[in-house]
């Protein structure tokens, strides 16, 4: 049988059933509620920036993983990759004269090209907060307790969240007094997490044996002894910065409550161009890739013209749901309303009523009988149905029950313990 | 806690790597042979051995489907998944190279556009373009040296061992891409999160490797 385009969707995308949907909002407002209570506000930007924007707040190579397009005046522009750059391109101009620090959220569909098998999408949500204008521990304290609650809200089982800092493996890199072109390839290979070839490369250019060591046995560096570990390669002014700051993060972050759920983890290799200082991952045993990422990039926005510290981190809401049981589809609405002729206007008053007090209510639509009507909604697991006439409305439960009371009665909000 | 799952690779490198398991006691002595099952529970309970296609092996790591697996250099370098590779088994070794039939070697020294057949096209691609090389490359999935003899490429890129496949089809090497052994590769979540009992399985095979380096069987 051949499939034909119209039955199928782009590739790395998805259409989310009602159930699918309720489940991504829901977490995503339980997630914005608790940045909200931070003081997060949250934000709105175009799916679409100039390419200009996104190539100058991520670099030339975000080119190739961009969908695309030319507008009718000749402008490329591309749907947005990640929320940060759009968010630091307001925060330079509309928002360049605003009191700092500035707490700022967003929540939306965010695009990558990625091949197809891969298994990854190429459109899915994001959801995130950036902390503008303090380079302060505090502010890292701040934002790594808010990815804490994130993921709390999420109830997404068994989480940690890894904590580590750019700085100590471009300390150690520093340290290891490395030609440029031998430096770059050092760093590749760590980008690769090429360890055995981070072996052979440093061996071969006679590197500080401790210092080799210490990058190799960087996969290990983490949990309760990384920091002591850290410690003894602490004749690097910026080992031992990293150091002293994530001793002291850590106190921070028992203060914040926030610690319980975090785990010093000096093997994080995130892009350390990008980033200046802290960076962290959040996991959950039940799944192989993170649910979150984010840290210190003091100096994105200098390149949109303003100079701001910043910390952030972005959710990977697809991936929370990914790692939590689903249920089955098991939504019906609390009421159905039937009638019968001429009594339209009190079984439209009636359903009003009942969705003022806060329930679903769907209204007969297909001219069906009462006991057709009556029984489906039984069986779909709708609480009650209830069929007016006249000025009688008549109550079905759904274990089949029923009762009747006066329409004026259930109008004026009286008799609520008969009715749902 | 559940098992740690290792996938090992069909084919070249089972043998390679079920000795190693064995080695490290994690499976018993020829308890795989002759089964045809995929998946093989560990002697102690500690880990879960599974058993993919060499292909497929590192997309079960990348996934966390197994939280270590045991590839060759030549698909991490092709496939270039978001994996740690972290100990160098020591065996599988092979060389990725470049070879033209006996007739038209030649050709590979002037500098017109070839027609290359390979299981590797991205290793293949990469190393023409750092050469500032045209290829055109024809991806295969097995018996690439019969490319050139049908005309279909005018030389191949594959693995060699022993140098015997392509002297039996008349093809010579012409560059070494690469040289390849078995990696021991690790998801990047079971790193963290599973970090106790997915390190002492690491320092466990590297034991078992340097053990078997030291003093290699009679």
């Amino acid at each position: 049988m051949r499939l034909e385009r119209w039955q199928q969707i782009p590739t790395g995308t998805r259409d989310l059933l009602p159930h699918e949907t309720g489940r991504v909002r829901e977490t995503v407002a339980g997630i914005l509620d608790r940045m909200r209570r931070w003081g997060y506000r949250e934000v709105t930007t175009p799916t679409l920036e100039y390419l200009d924007v996104l190539v100058r707040g991520e670099g030339g190579t975000v080119g190739s993983r961009l969908f695309k397009l030319v507008d009718r005046d000749g402008e490329l522009l591309a749907l947005r990759p990640e929320m940060t750059t759009p968010v630091a391109r307001l925060v330079a101009t509309r928002l360049r004269e605003a009191p700092l620090p500035l707490r700022l959220a967003y929540a939306g569909q965010v695009f990558r090209w990625r091949e197809a098998g891969s298994g990854q999408l190429r459109e899915f949500p994001q959801i995130g907060c950036e902390l503008i204008g303090a380079a302060t521990l505090e502010a890292d304290a701040e934002i790594v307790t808010v990815a804490v609650e994130a993921l709390q809200a999420t109830g997404v089982d068994q989480f940690s969240i890894s904590l580590g800092h750019v700085g100590f493996l471009r300390g150690l890199l520093g340290g290891l007094g490395l030609a440029d072109p031998v430096f770059e390839d050092v760093r590749t290979l760590l980008y690769q997490k090429d360890f055995v070839g981070l072996r052979r490369l440093l061996e071969a250019h006679d590197a500080a044996p401790a210092r080799v060591n210490a990058l190799l046995a960087l996969p290990t560096l983490q949990g309760p002894s990384a920091l002591q570990q850290a410690a003894r390669f602490a004749d690097v002014p910026e080992v031992r910065t990293v150091v002293e700051d994530l001793a002291s993060l850590e106190r921070m972050l028992r203060a914040y409550g926030a610690w319980d759920a975090v785990t010093v983890d000096l093997s994080i290799i995130r892009d350390f161009d990008y980033y200046t200082g802290i960076v962290f991952e959040g996991h959950t045993t039940a799944l192989g890739v993170p649910l979150l990422g984010g840290g210190r990039y003091d100096r994105l926005l200098e390149r949109f013209g303003v100079s701001r510290p910043a910390t952030g981190f972005a959710v990977r809401v697809e991936r929370v749901l990914s790692a939590e049981e689903s249920a089955a589809d098991a939504w019906a609405p609390d009421a159905v309303v039937a009638f019968e002729n001429g009594s339209r206007e009190r079984a439209l008053a009636c359903a009003r009523v009942l969705r003022a007090r806060g329930l679903t209510v769907a209204v007969e639509v297909q001219g069906r009988g009462w006991e057709e009507v009556a029984r489906e909604a039984a069986a779909r697991g709708v609480a009650r149905a209830l069929l007016v006439r006249g000025q009688a409305v008549v109550v079905r439960e759904r274990d089949g029950r029923e009762h009747t009371v006066a329409f004026d009665e259930l109008a004026a909000g009286t008799g609520e313990e008969r009715v749902p | 806690m559940s098992a740690v799952t290792i996938a090992i690779p069909s084919g070249r490198l089972l043998d390679g790597a079920v000795r190693l398991l064995e080695a490290a006691g994690y499976l018993a002595p020829e308890a795989w042979r002759g089964t045809r099952r995929l998946i093989l529970p560990g002697m102690d309970g500690t880990i879960t051995c599974l058993i993919a296609k060499p292909v497929d092996l590192l997309t079960y790591v990348e996934h966390g489907a197994a939280d270590l697996g045991v590839a060759g250099k030549d698909t991490l370098l092709e496939q270039g998944c978001d994996v740690y590779e972290l100990v160098d088994l020591g065996f599988g070794f092979c060389r990725g190279v470049l070879a033209f039939p006996e007739e038209s070697v030649g050709t590979w020294e002037r500098n017109d556009p070839l027609r290359v057949a390979t299981k590797y096209p991205h290793v293949t691609e990469r190393y023409f373009w750092g050469r500032g090389r045209a290829v055109d490359i024809i991806t295969m999935h097995g018996t690439v040296e019969l490319a050139p003899q049908v005309g279909l490429a005018d030389g191949i890129m594959d693995l060699v061992m022993t140098g015997r496949t392509l002297a039996e089809n008349h093809l010579v090497e012409v560059a070494e891409l690469f040289q390849s052994t078995a990696r021991l590769v690790v998801n990047r979540v079971s790193l963290r999160s599973r970090a106790d009992v997915v390190a002492a399985v690491v320092e466990r095979i590297r034991a078992a490797v340097t053990a078997s380096t030291a003093a290699p069987p009679a």
